[in-house]
C-alpha cells in the first residue's frame, strides 16, 4: 500500500507543473553553479601554479581542493601563500584569488544551491501534504480505505522525496561526469567517495526539510497557512539562527580583532629590534640577535597561542548554537568531508605553525653561526583522511541531521495520528 | 428484499465535542444488506457526524459502530475492509484523469489487478461519458465528479456503503442518475446509509428514513408507512418543533 501512494505522488508530481519548474531550476541552478565554481577553481589552480615556492623557499602553500567546486568553505583562505620569516608567518600581500562577485555575494556553490534553494524547493513539496487533501476531501477518501495513517504519511513522504531526489542526484552525477572530463579537475577515488557522501548528506538535509513540510501540513488546516509558517521556519533555519549563533558567541567569548593581534606583534617586534640595536650600540657587536629572534618568536606564538584558544572557544560556542540549525549541521558535516571546513583549516593552520617552529630555528642557528641558511625544508601537508575526520566528531553533524529527520518525521506521525479530517 | 443481517449498526452512539457540543445522542440504526436508510436532517443535526463515526475519523464518546459485524473502534482498518464511502464534494485528484483516479482508490481499496477494461466497464456502468475516461478531473462538472465518486464505491465492492449529501448541488438529471446507481446498488444487496437534505429523493429511494434533530433520531419510517403520509410535512414539523431537552 505504501508503494502505491509513493507510485500515486510520484506520478501527481510528475505531472504538475511545480515539477517542471522545480526541475528546470535544478538543472539550471547546479549546472550554473558547476561552471562558475569550476571556473573559479581553475583561476586558483592558475595563480597556485604561479605563486608555487621554488625548492629552498620558506613559503607554506596548499593546491586548491577540487572538492571546492561543490564546497568553497574556507578553501580560499587554506591556499594563501604562508611566507616564514623571523617575524613570524606573513600572508603574501596582495594574494586574492577567485571571483571579486564573491565578496558581494556567497559563493554560489552546490552546497549554497543546496542550503538555500533545494530547502525551500522541498518546502514546496511537503508544505501541502496533509493540509491540501484534506481541503480537496482526497483524505477522507483515503482514510475511508483499509490503510492506515502511519502508510499514507510514510507513501507521501517517499514519493515526494523519490521526486526530488531522483533528478536532482541525476542532475549532480552529470555535473560531476562533466567535471571530471576536464584534465585538471581530476577527483581521485578517495575524492569520489567523499563526494558519494557529501551527495546522502545532501539527501539527509533535503528529506529533514521535507519532513519538515509535511509535519507543519498536519498542523495545519489550509495549504495557504502551512507555506506561510514554512517560509517563516525556512528563514530562520537558513539565515537567522546560522548568523545569529556567531553573533551570540562573540557576545560570550571576547577574541581579539586580528587587527590589534597584528598591532601586539608589531610592537614584540620593534622593542626587540629597539633592544638589540641599544646592546649593539653598548657593546659595539651585533652578537645578540638570535636571542632576540628567539624572544620575538616565543612571545609571538605565546599570542597566537592565546589568540586561537580563544578563536577555538569562539568557533566551537558559535558551532554548537548553530547546530540548531540543521542548515548550519549540514554546511559542518559537507565542508568537514570534502576538507573546506574549519577542522581542516585548523588542522593546516597547526601545521604551518610547527613548520614556521622549524624554519625559525633554521634561521636562528644560522644567525647564531653567521651563516644565512640557503635553502629550507619544502611544506607538505596532507589533509585529514576521512577515517580521522570521522574520528576527530566529523560524524556529529550528519547523525544530527539524521536525529532531525526522524524527529520532525516521527512529529509528523503523531501530529497525522491526531488530525482531524473532517 | 432487505437481508436479516444488518451490515451497519449504530448502538447508544453519542459523539459529544471538545467544546461540549452533544452532536449525536444516543443513536440506534440498522442498515440491512439491499436496503437504503436516508438520514435527513438540517444542518448540525448529527448526519454528517454519524457517517464520521462510522468512517472512525471521529472517536465515539459512547456507543460503538459496527460494520458487517465488525466493532469500528476497536479494528477500524478491519472494518472499513467492507464499507465505501461517498462524499458530497468528491474532489479528486485533478491532475488524473478518471481512469487514474479509479486505479488509485481500486488500490487502496484492496483491488488489484484490475484492466483498463473493468475501470471502463464500471464508468460506462455509472453512465460516465466515455470521452471523459481518460480525460483530468479538473475539468470534470461536479456531476461528473459525483459519478466517478460512485464508481469509486462500486469498484470496493463492499458489503456498505456510506454517502454523504452525494446529491447536494447535483442538477435534477445528474440527481436522477445518480439514484438509479443506488437503486441498482441496493439490487445487488449493497447496505446503504446515505444522509441528506433532500427529502423527495429520500422518500423516492429509501426504504426506511430517519430525521434527526440536534443529534437525536427523532422520527423513522418506513417506504410501507411513508406511501401514507406526508414526509415533507413531517419534516417540516419537526424542524418546526421547540429544541428538544438535553
Amino acid at each position: 500500500m505504501t508503494r502505491t501512494i509513493a507510485a500515486k505522488e510520484i506520478i501527481s508530481n510528475l505531472l504538475s507543473y511545480k515539477f517542471f519548474i522545480v526541475l528546470l531550476l535544478i538543472v539550471v541552478l547546479v549546472t550554473t553553479s558547476f561552471f562558475i565554481m569550476h571556473r573559479d577553481f581553475r583561476n586558483r589552480l592558475s595563480d597556485y601554479q604561479v605563486v608555487r615556492p621554488k625548492p629552498g623557499e620558506p613559503i607554506a602553500l596548499v593546491a586548491p581542493n577540487p572538492l571546492s567546486i561543490l564546497a568553497k568553505g574556507l578553501d580560499e583562505a587554506m591556499t594563501r601563500s604562508f611566507e616564514i620569516g623571523v617575524t613570524g608567518i606573513t600572508v603574501r600581500a596582495g594574494q586574492k584569488t577567485g571571483n571579486v562577485i564573491f565578496s558581494f555575494f556567497p559563493a554560489p556553490d552546490f552546497l549554497y544551491v543546496v542550503r538555500v534553494v533545494l530547502s525551500l524547493v522541498a518546502l514546496l513539496f511537503g508544505f501541502d501534504q496533509v493540509s491540501q487533501e484534506k481541503e480537496t476531501g482526497t483524505l477522507r477518501l483515503m482514510l475511508a480505505n483499509n490503510v492506515s495513517r502511519a502508510t499514507i504519511l510514510l507513501g507521501k513522504w517517499l514519493g515526494n522525496f523519490l521526486s526530488l531526489a531522483v533528478p536532482f542526484g541525476l542532475v549532480t552525477l552529470l555535473g560531476i561526469v562533466l567535471l571530471t572530463l576536464d584534465p585538471g579537475t581530476r577527483f581521485s577515488a578517495e575524492q569520489i567517495g567523499r563526494l558519494g557522501l557529501i551527495l546522502v548528506l545532501t539527501f539527509v538535509y533535503v528529506a529533514f526539510f521535507l519532513s519538515l513540510g509535511i509535519f507543519i501540513s498536519t498542523v495545519t488546516r489550509r495549504a495557504a497557512s502551512s507555506l506561510i509558517i514554512l517560509l517563516f521556519i525556512w528563514a530562520l533555519i537558513v539565515f537567522v539562527i546560522p548568523n545569529l549563533g556567531t553573533l551570540l558567541a562573540r557576545q560570550v567569548v571576547d577574541v581579539p580583532s586580528v587587527r590589534a593581534l597584528s598591532e601586539k606583534r608589531q610592537q614584540v617586534w620593534t622593542r626587540e629590534v629597539l633592544l638589540s640595536l641599544e646592546e649593539g650600540r653598548q657593546a659595539g657587536v651585533r652578537g645578540g640577535w638570535a636571542g632576540h629572534i628567539a624572544t620575538i618568536n616565543e612571545e609571538i606564538d605565546r599570542l597566537q597561542e592565546d589568540y586561537r584558544w580563544r578563536f577555538d572557544r569562539l568557533v566551537r560556542l558559535s558551532k554548537n548554537i548553530n547546530r540548531l540549525s540543521p542548515a548550519a549541521s549540514y554546511v559542518y558535516a559537507v565542508t568537514d568531508i570534502a576538507g573546506t571546513g574549519i577542522s581542516e583549516e585548523m588542522n593546516l593552520k597547526g601545521e604551518i605553525v610547527r613548520y614556521k617552529d622549524l624554519i625559525i630555528r633554521q634561521m636562528i642557528s644560522a644567525i647564531a653561526s653567521d651563516s644565512p641558511a640557503k635553502e629550507y625544508p619544502a611544506f607538505g601537508y596532507r589533509p585529514r583522511s576521512l577515517g580521522s575526520i570521522f574520528a576527530e566528531g566529523g560524524l556529529f553533524d550528519a547523525a544530527w541531521l539524521v536525529f532531525f529527520n526522524i524527529l520532525f518525521f516521527a512529529l509528523s506521525y503523531v501530529s497525522f495520528v491526531r488530525y482531524d479530517v473532517r | 428484499m432487505a437481508s436479516q443481517v444488518p451490515l451497519l449498526k449504530a448502538e447508544d452512539l453519542s459523539k459529544r465535542y471538545e467544546d461540549g457540543l452533544l452532536a449525536l445522542d444516543h443513536l440506534n440504526l440498522e442498515v440491512r444488506g439491499g436496503e437504503v436508510y436516508c438520514l435527513l436532517g438540517a444542518n448540525g443535526a448529527g448526519k454528517t457526524t454519524t457517517i464520521n463515526l462510522f468512517l472512525n475519523f471521529i472517536p465515539p464518546s459512547t456507543g460503538t459502530c459496527f460494520i458487517n459485524g465488525i466493532d469500528v473502534t476497536r479494528d477500524p482498518l478491519q472494518a472499513k475492509k467492507h464499507v465505501a464511502f461517498v462524499s458530497e464534494n468528491v474532489m479528486l485528484y485533478g491532475n488524473f484523469t478518471a481512469r487514474q483516479n479509479l486505479d488509485f482508490f481500486a488500490k487502496l481499496g484492496g483491488k488489484s489487478g484490475l484492466t483498463k477494461n473493468d475501470y471502463y466497464q464500471v464508468m460506462r456502468r455509472v453512465s460516465l461519458q466515455e470521452k471523459a475516461f481518460e480525460q483530468r478531473v479538473k475539468t470534470f462538472s461536479k456531476g461528473m465528479r459525483q459519478k466517478l465518486g460512485i464508481s469509486i464505491a462500486i469498484i470496493k465492492d463492499a458489503p456498505a456503503i456510506l454517502l454523504d449529501e452525494p446529491t447536494s448541488g447535483l442538477d435534477p438529471k445528474a440527481a436522477e442518475e445518480f439514484l438509479e446507481i443506488l437503486a441498482e446498488l441496493r439490487k445487488e444487496g449493497k447496505a446503504i446509509l446515505m444522509s441528506t437534505h433532500d427529502i423527495f429523493r429520500a422518500k423516492e429511494i429509501g426504504d426506511r428514513v430517519g430525521i434527526m434533530k440536534e443529534g437525536r433520531l427523532v422520527m423513522e419510517r418506513t417506504r410501507e408507512e411513508l406511501q401514507y403520509e406526508d414526509l415533507v410535512k413531517i419534516y417540516i414539523d419537526y424542524m418546526k418543533s421547540e429544541p428538544l431537552a438535553m
